[in-house]
């Protein structure tokens, strides 16, 4: 009964039907995913401030951190909001990567405090 | 707009809303009334009266200080702003000393610096405690579990906004007597018109704590937060006592001296550290009702000679916006008008929480396979939504009510005040497990009325201030207070009598509408 119910509810855009596996992943994809994304997004704005363009530190890890709120609400809008689930997770990869890819060069590189 | 989009929004509002929706419910329900926890406070020790003058506050805090915790390691003392009468002191037992109880290193003063005599009561400030606190649970679990639930608001907002097909049209559309259309209408309209309110205080809710939610940004930049406070607040340097006695510097000229600073704007917070050493220091905060900023200026003094002291902070533009934010959230600085509209903002914000939680059921009820046996989560949807929307009220009132009636000498009796609030909470959540739902809702939204409606008459039975004489005396603080409490007793009174009346007509005779319920 509370099968039935759940399947009529997840019956989805263009009347395909949305699996059980495809919301999971879909959730995976807003809430851990998109915490391990946003963090290192708003950890790269902050370098990238402080030392790319020479803001003050306190400023610039404030400013990453005011704006990592936003962030992560976008990516989990996006994260039901896009058709394909694979899209979805190919996109979370690539930025994951290059974003951590970026911090850990920066982090290499030196200048932390 | 694509309507595949749209309905994945509208899942994603529904579940996102629902989830933590009672949490979320507590939070605003208790969120709005910290915006008058000063009052609430006032109401709440009906023995304390006039009102009191921060200089001869902060001189009569520091004798009692002097005579109480001499050689204490700091001294705060926290200035009675223009709608609160008290002064509130709290100490740092010096080292070696054991840590005390809360209550051992921290009272409540009268302008002269006498403890003052009224009942022990956490009053509005538990409310306020409470609404990212929480209660019974560690602080820093409550801490994350609020943060969690105010970013499922805001995607919940942000998601409801794209779901909804005519925002503007819905600024004037409620709809009473529709059934489900109806409590759409209402999600709608307390919704809209507040909107940029509800983005405004879940956003801004999120960077009170942002360091704690996401502290990223700084660990990219800082090698821990103690540097970064350092770099904002200005290093705190924490000097032994030095074992010379030296008398403490009045307060009282380095007070007017930082409000002339201020241009005239009071002083709100005074720190003493190591006093009656020759290392004391005096810090002076501005009061946070001064401006919107929430990190208020701050001098430094000599604790000896009155000097002023290096003291800077780091100043920005993202710091002072993330203070402008933090300000805004709490709403220190508004003035009564503003506050109200803040006050009235946050009711249609537990409002739209409330009735989201109701429509949840609303919608999916004439689509169960059996309505008059629905299956386990539908119900238990059901029952939280009873013991919330109409059971945490009833808790507040039962707090308000157990100020007035728990006997005077009672042993930890603010603890029994706050224990009568989730009691009371618990009572209702029983009530609407053993009860079928039909019936419980009429009788929990009853309860609350009739609970809220006492509160004016015990207070007229057990103060000299009930609201008659406080009309008489023009004491518009417990008059509002007073009158608050009858206009939510009709609020719930009406919804109890709504929840009556659909009972008997059934769901079917709501949609045919019935020549009696068109008269009605």
């Amino acid at each position: 009964m509370a099968k039935s119910a759940a399947n009529a509810r997840t019956t989805g855009p263009a009347g395909r039907r949305i699996g059980r596996w495809n919301v999971a992943s879909r959730i995976v994809a807003a809430v851990p995913a998109n915490y391990l994304v946003t963090s290192l997004a708003t950890a790269c704005l902050a370098r990238l401030l402080a030392h790319g363009l020479a803001v003050n530190p306190a400023e610039a890890s404030v400013t990453a951190t005011l704006l990592s709120f936003a962030i992560f609400a976008t990516i989990a809008l996006f994260a039901f909001g896009l058709r394909s689930v694979s899209r979805l997770w190919l996109w979370l990869a690539v930025s994951g990567g290059v974003l951590g890819a970026a911090l850990w060069l920066s982090l290499g590189m030196g200048g932390r405090l | 707009m694509k309507e595949g989009l749209r309905q994945s929004m509208a899942l994603l509002h529904t579940w996102t809303g629902l989830l933590l929706g009672w949490l979320l419910f507590a939070m605003f329900a208790t969120g709005t009334s910290a915006y008058f926890q000063d009052e609430i406070t006032r109401w709440m020790q009906p023995e304390i009266t006039g009102s009191a003058d921060p200089v001869t506050s902060a001189e009569g805090a520091v004798r009692f200080l002097q005579r109480t915790a001499p050689d204490a390691t700091s001294w705060y003392i926290s200035l009675p702003n223009s709608r609160s009468a008290t002064t509130q002191v709290y100490w740092q037992a010096a080292e070696g000393q054991k840590r005390g109880k809360r209550a051992d290193t921290s009272a409540v003063l009268d302008q002269s610096g006498r403890e003052v005599s009224t009942r022990d009561t956490r009053g509005g400030y538990f409310l306020y405690r409470f609404h990212f606190d929480l209660h019974y649970i560690p602080v820093l679990w409550a801490r994350y579990l609020v943060g969690v639930a105010a970013m499922f608001m805001l995607v919940a907002i942000l998601s409801g906004i794209i779901t909804h097909k005519k925002i503007f049209a819905d600024f004037f559309m409620l709809r009473f007597n529709k059934g489900q259309r109806s409590w759409l209408d209402a999600h709608n309209v307390t919704a809209v018109i507040a909107l940029p309110f509800h983005l405004m205080i879940t956003f801004t809710g999120l960077v009170t704590l942002a360091i704690m939610y996401m502290p990223w940004g700084i660990a990219a930049n800082y090698a821990d937060r103690t540097a970064f406070q350092d770099a904002v607040f200005g290093k705190s340097v924490e000097v032994a006592r030095s074992g010379n006695p030296a008398p403490l510097v009045a307060v009282a000229p380095l007070m007017r001296t930082a409000s002339a600073a201020w241009d005239g704007k009071r002083v709100g917070y005074v720190k003493i550290t190591n006093p009656g050493d020759s290392t004391a220091m005096v810090n002076i905060a501005r009061a946070s009702e001064g401006a919107i900023g929430s990190r208020g200026e701050e001098i430094s003094f000599n604790g000896i000679t009155g000097r002023p002291a290096d003291h800077s902070m780091a100043k920005g533009a993202a710091l002072a916006t993330e203070s402008v934010m933090i300000g805004l959230h709490a709403g220190r600085y508004a003035e009564y008008g503003l506050r109200w509209l803040y006050f009235l903002s946050g009711l249609g914000g537990t409002i739209m929480v409330g009735s989201g939680l109701v429509l949840w059921t609303v919608k999916r009820r004439t689509k169960l396979p059996d309505p008059s046996h629905p299956h386990f989560g539908f119900r238990l949807v059901e029952k939280l939504n009873i013991a919330t929307v109409a059971g945490f009220p009833a808790g507040i009132a039962a707090y308000f009510l157990a100020n007035r009636l728990l006997p005077l000498s009672m042993a930890e009796r603010a603890d029994h005040e706050i224990n009568s609030l989730f009691l009371t909470w618990l009572a209702v959540f029983v009530w609407a497990v053993v009860r079928p739902s039909a019936r419980a809702w009429p009788e929990a939204l009853g309860l609350t009325a009739a609970l809220f409606a006492a509160v004016p008459v015990v207070n007229a039975l057990t103060t000299s201030r009930g609201l008659p004489a406080s009309l008489l005396a023009g004491d518009w603080l417990f008059v509002s207070f007073d009158l608050v409490m009858l206009v939510l007793a009709a609020g719930f009174a009406k919804g109890a009598r709504r929840a009556a009346r659909k009972r008997a007509e059934g769901p079917r005779a709501v949609r045919r509408k019935t020549p009696e319920a068109m008269a009605a």
